[in-house]
């Protein structure tokens, strides 16, 4: 809360909106976004971003680069103050990005990525304050935010820390004070005839610490999904049998379902489950071209929809020739997030003839996670859910239940400990000094204490008071 | 632990005899006592020291050793801000190490054993010599009040010495009761009486006190010890001093002997545990545990088959052997049976036997971190008084009480070390902010600046507020000046030199692993911070290149603070959480109870504490970071005066 470095934060309020903004304050702010930033008016070869190109109190219209994989994320605006004269009193950038809640956190997982903090509660008034930004009468309401924000999270650290989070980290963060307790003994009582574990084996539970802590970490986003639910879209082409297919996981007639494609006009939502996991799902209207305005509206949202899900589900008839109009859309709609469920599979046994492209290649080589379901009959909507599971949950690691990473804080508190702690392990390797590898270890245990709760200089010595029997 | 005594009456009046007014007195001539009274007398205060019996001043009444890890960090500090502990230590030390010589700069220190006796009567021929130093044999009966402020002492005697700062330094004095088996007296230390109506008086006063214990072993005749079973202990070849006074030490240095305990010595405890008084529970007080009695050992780490002990002689000209290891209150048949059950003890002869003492201590939260005593101005705790252990740790407190005592008695301001500083800064800011549930003691690991905190450049951190408060000369400040310089020069010389004008047959003798293109092209700073480079060795080849007269130990401290010089920005951001507002001061009065927005448990703990800092507020057991942000922008708000 009080160090010079960069913070960041999604400062738009909670769910979609017209725009998103993603704000960084701190001297390292336009250095972190410019090299996430590609503008309109560089040429795409351009690989070099120079914060310098920025103008303060310019706005740039540009894309969001993931600097991995060199995908773009959203197109977006970039706006950079220059301090002293920002909100903050430090120089201040805002990334306006469509108001997608996906993208949002992508985005600031990028920033963060590339060396901001997530600002604590109040964090950036509380800056304002202090560079005299701000007056006297605001940082009354300061205070008021960290108190509740403050609460809020007790509550739901608490909450989490009687759960699994706690049953997973625990046993973690006494493997990183058994170490420190090994190596401060070594240094501290030379005299006492005691014998604290070689390097080789402190590097090893290190490593098995670090692994630990690794896993959790992966869980992140599906820890997330866990808490908050997720949205999953059912799209498709008119009359595939979207809303049937809504209807059979909600468990109730809720759509209306006709023969007659385009009856479903708006998005329809609904709350339920798939394997516990609190799912928002929601029909959207046939894609297709249309003249009717309802329609139309209706189309934009389940664009809207899409862009916004974390899990599109693309219905295709089986009964019918896959169109170039359906090639498209599973197209339009990220790898990442896509599921594809062939339905009407009860029909006659057309499925094989019908559902190759034009090329003649089949809907299965061509994209992966394909299900064939019936939404009359109910046949494949277990194999459905356990994929959709699959996607939510990532990589094998992820077991339903002990993966309780919900919050981006929690999530950075991880990460930051796994750092220190590899650099430990480093420095340990390297032969490196007892307190210079210590100071990593404490740095890291105090990054899990965000977690789990502080501990002190006072425990560690109890500890080594209780292996070792020191004193003359 | 604590019980809090109830204000009493002020007594009747009562004519007394008048002595001529001091601006400090020091109550106690144990380690906090003298340095309390030394640095009072040089920082240009008229000082009285007032001990029970002159002949203990600076009595090693537990083991005859200073310095050790943390310990002996202190004592350096101690020296370095003008104390008096270093120079009497180099002067009577009879074997001296360097601990953890092979280990990283910031965790080695100096330990030393003393001879008892020598100790004793150099500190004492030390004060006597002092300018603006009296000292005054007598006992303290009361500390004298006048609303709210000391005004000075009373004797039992019924002699008055008037004084505008007084140091209290209780040791184990204070309800000092002794227990030996079954048997128990009062007193403060083995053979002298036990300050009871002090301790009425401070309870009086109203301060929380509550109970510790600590404990010694028995004196063994060294003529009737098989040294052929234990193995030897010899000293460093070359002494490492504790004052930056001290060139060399020359001194003829003797061995001290290491054995060990045996199942057979643990039968022995075992068996007549029922006699111990640990473990009947007739002793209250809590003991530290890194310090336990051999009994203590025995029950607690039942696996252990043997334990450690360390023979170490009282000095050049007496038998008297101190057995460290194997502290004890048993009853006195049960410590002769046990000790001569230890291999190479069979025949030994007991001097005197050990005992546990419980005494009280004020809890320490009840002082600023200037050690003076919230309750009444002008009187300052230090020592085993604020619950500490330790003749290092004393001799910190007494360098801190003495030094504000004296300040403030001069109408000057006075000092608080910081955390970030010294060693003795952390163990005042824990002591005060924290209290003791045990007795105190220092580790290297209770500082968060620890890489900072060497024994080696511990005059470049505290000698120029030495200097500023008047408490080291000049002719010592100029030394400091120069040792400054040297290092400087050696430092640039590093920067400078290029690794590879050594050439190869120095390198070689290095040693270093994997490829010389590594370090070819670079300077000689790059090969101080390497972690297979072996120091000793580097050392040798600056001080055969600089060849300048400068003295080996600047050429250490240079390379020293090369060798950490790339963690310390770690360091700070783990030290100082909130940055440079951790240093952001509190004032004294301020009203804590008018921010909304704070619980009422904070209020109360900021309320009894009075943290001088928001860092100091962020350490107090039961302050959350949120009140803490809320505390610094009400600070920036309206100041929070009161």
């Amino acid at each position: 809360m009080y160090s010079d470095d960069t913070i960041a934060a999604i400062s738009t309020p909670p769910g979609r909106g017209g725009i998103g903004v993603v704000r960084l304050s701190g001297p390292t702010a336009l250095d972190i976004a410019a090299s996430l930033f590609r503008s309109q008016r560089l040429s795409s070869e351009a690989s070099v971003f120079s914060s310098s190109w920025f103008e303060p109190n310019h706005a740039q219209f540009g894309h969001i680069i993931d600097p991995d994989s060199s995908q773009a994320i959203d197109q977006a605006v970039l706006t950079y103050f220059k301090a002293p004269r920002s909100y903050t009193g430090e120089d201040v950038v805002e990334l306006s990005c469509h108001g997608s809640p996906v993208i949002l956190r992508r985005v600031l997982e990028l920033v963060t990525a590339n060396g901001a903090r997530i600002a604590e509660p109040g964090e950036f008034t509380f800056r304002a304050f202090f560079n005299r930004r701000i007056d006297l009468a605001q940082a009354q309401a300061v205070r008021d935010v960290i108190n509740a924000q403050t609460e809020y999270q007790a509550r739901v650290a608490t909450r989490q820390l009687e759960g699994a989070l706690s049953k997973r980290l625990s046993p973690l963060k006494e493997a990183v004070v058994e170490i420190i307790v090994h190596l401060e003994s070594s240094v501290e009582f030379v005299e006492d005839d005691i014998s604290p574990e070689a390097t080789a084996a402190l590097t090893d539970k290190l490593d098995q610490t670090i692994h630990g802590l690794n896993e959790i970490a992966a869980s992140f986003s599906f820890g997330r999904y866990v808490k908050e639910g997720f949205d999953l879209a059912i799209v498709g082409r008119p009359n595939v049998g979207k809303s049937s297919v809504f209807n059979r996981l909600v468990g109730s007639d809720r759509a209306i379902v006709t023969e007659l494609p385009g009856t479903t006009r708006d998005a329809l939502y609904e709350s339920t489950s798939i394997s516990g996991v609190p799912v928002r799902l929601i029909d959207t209207a046939g894609i297709r071209e249309t003249s009717d305005i309802v329609e139309t509206i209706g189309i934009t949202r389940s664009r809207n929809a899409i862009a916004d899900a974390d899990i599109s589900l693309v219905v295709l008839d089986a009964s019918r020739q896959l169109e170039r109009e359906g090639i498209q859309l599973l197209d339009s709609v990220p790898e990442a997030r896509r599921i594809v469920a062939v339905n009407k599979v009860d029909l006659e046994n057309i499925l094989d003839e019908e559902l190759y492209d034009e090329t003649g290649v089949h809907i299965s080589e061509l994209y992966e996670n394909v299900v064939s379901v019936s939404a009359l009959t109910g046949a494949g909507f277990e194999e459905l859910a356990a994929k959709i599971f699959e996607r939510l949950s990532g990589d094998a690691s992820a077991e339903r239940d002990d993966i309780m990473l919900t919050d981006a804080r929690q999530h950075h508190a991880v990460q930051c400990a796994t750092e220190h702690l590899s650099e430990a392990r480093e420095l340990m390797i390297a032969g490196e000094l007892e307190e210079i590898v210590l100071l990593k270890l404490r740095a890291g245990l105090e990054a899990l204490g965000r977690l789990t709760g502080e501990t002190l200089t006072e425990d560690i010595l109890g500890q080594i008071f209780s292996t070792f029997c020191i004193g003359k | 632990m604590y019980d809090r005594g109830a204000a009493t009456e002020s007594r009747p009046y009562k004519k007394v005899m008048s002595t001529p007014a001091f601006d400090v007195i020091v109550i106690g001539a144990g380690h906090a006592g003298c340095e309390a009274a030394y640095i009072a007398a040089r920082v240009g205060a008229r000082t009285a020291l007032v001990t029970i019996d002159i002949n203990s001043i600076g009595q090693m009444s537990c083991n005859p050793a200073i310095g050790g890890i943390a310990k002996g960090h202190v004592v350096r500090e101690v020296d370095a801000l003008g104390g008096i502990m270093g120079e009497v230590i180099d002067a009577t030390g009879i074997q001296f190490r360097l601990l953890n010589r092979s280990r990283g700069p910031a965790v080695q220190s100096p330990r030393a054993q003393a001879d008892r006796n020598l100790y004793r009567t150099e500190m004492r021929r030390r004060l006597s010599e002092v300018e603006n130093l009296s000292i005054v044999e007598g006992e303290v009966a009361e500390i004298k009040i006048d609303q709210s402020r000391v005004s000075g002492v009373e004797l039992a005697d019924g002699t008055r010495i008037n004084a505008r700062s007084v140091v209290l330094t209780t040791g184990t004095f204070l309800n000092g009761l002794i227990h030996v088996g079954k048997r128990t007296f009062q007193a403060g230390r083995s053979g002298e009486p036990a300050s009871i109506k002090l301790a009425d008086c401070i309870r009086g006063i109203g301060f929380k006190t509550g109970r510790l214990k600590t404990g010694t072993p028995p004196r063994l005749d060294g003529r009737t010890i098989d040294y052929s079973k234990f193995e030897r202990q010899p000293g460093d070849e070359r002494p490492v001093p504790f004052s930056f006074k001290t060139s060399t030490i020359d001194r003829r240095q003797i061995e001290c002997f290491i054995g060990y305990t045996t199942e057979a010595v643990h039968d022995v405890i075992r068996r007549n545990l029922d006699k111990s008084p640990l473990y009947s529970g007739e002793i209250k007080g809590i003991g530290p545990r890194y310090c336990p009695s051999i009994e203590d050992k025995v029950v607690k780490f039942a696996e252990k088959t043997r334990h450690q002990i360390f023979l170490e002689p009282e000095g050049y000209n007496t038998y008297e052997v101190y057995p460290n290891g194997i502290s004890t209150s048993m009853a006195e048949e049960v410590q002769v049976e046990f000790v001569r059950a230890i291999p190479g003890l069979e025949n030994v002869k007991l001097l005197r036997p050990g005992y546990a003492v419980e005494y009280d201590f004020v809890d320490p939260r009840e002082l600023y971190g200037t050690l003076e005593t919230k309750l009444v101005g002008g009187l300052y705790h230090a020592g085993q008084i604020n619950g500490t252990s330790g003749y290092e740790e004393a001799a910190g407190q007494g360098i801190v009480a003495g030094a504000n005592a004296a300040l403030a008695a001069l109408d000057r301001e006075q000092i608080t070390l910081d955390r970030q500083q010294s060693y003795i800064g952390v163990m005042v800011d824990d002591l005060v902010t924290k209290g003791a549930d045990e007795p105190y003691r220092m580790f290297t690991s209770r500082a968060e600046m620890r890489l900072s905190l060497r024994y080696d450049n511990a005059d470049q951190r505290l000698t120029p507020l030495a200097r500023e408060i008047g408490s080291i000369n000049d002719t010592d400040y100029q030394a400091f000046e120069r040792r400054q310089r040297d290092v400087e020069h050696v430092k640039s010389y590093l920067a400078s030199a290029k690794v590879s004008e050594l050439g190869d047959d120095l390198l070689g003798e290095l040693e270093l692993e994997g490829s010389a293109e590594a370090y070819r092209g670079k300077r000689l700073d790059y090969l101080a911070r390497r972690p297979d480079c072996s120091s000793e060795k580097l050392r040798a080849i600056v001080k055969s290149a600089i060849s300048d007269g400068i003295d080996e130990k600047e050429i250490v401290v240079a390379l020293n603070d090369i060798r950490y010089s790339g963690y310390l920005k770690d360091q700070e951001t783990f030290a100082r959480k909130r940055g440079r507002y951790d240093e952001m001061e509190i004032p004294r009065d301020a009203d804590f109870s008018r921010i909304s927005g704070l619980s009422n448990e904070v209020v109360q703990k900021l309320g009894a504490i009075r943290p001088r800092t928001i860092g100091q507020a962020a350490r107090i057991p039961g302050v959350t970071p949120a009140a803490v942000s809320i505390l610094l922008v009400e600070m920036l708000r309206d100041g929070l005066a009161g």
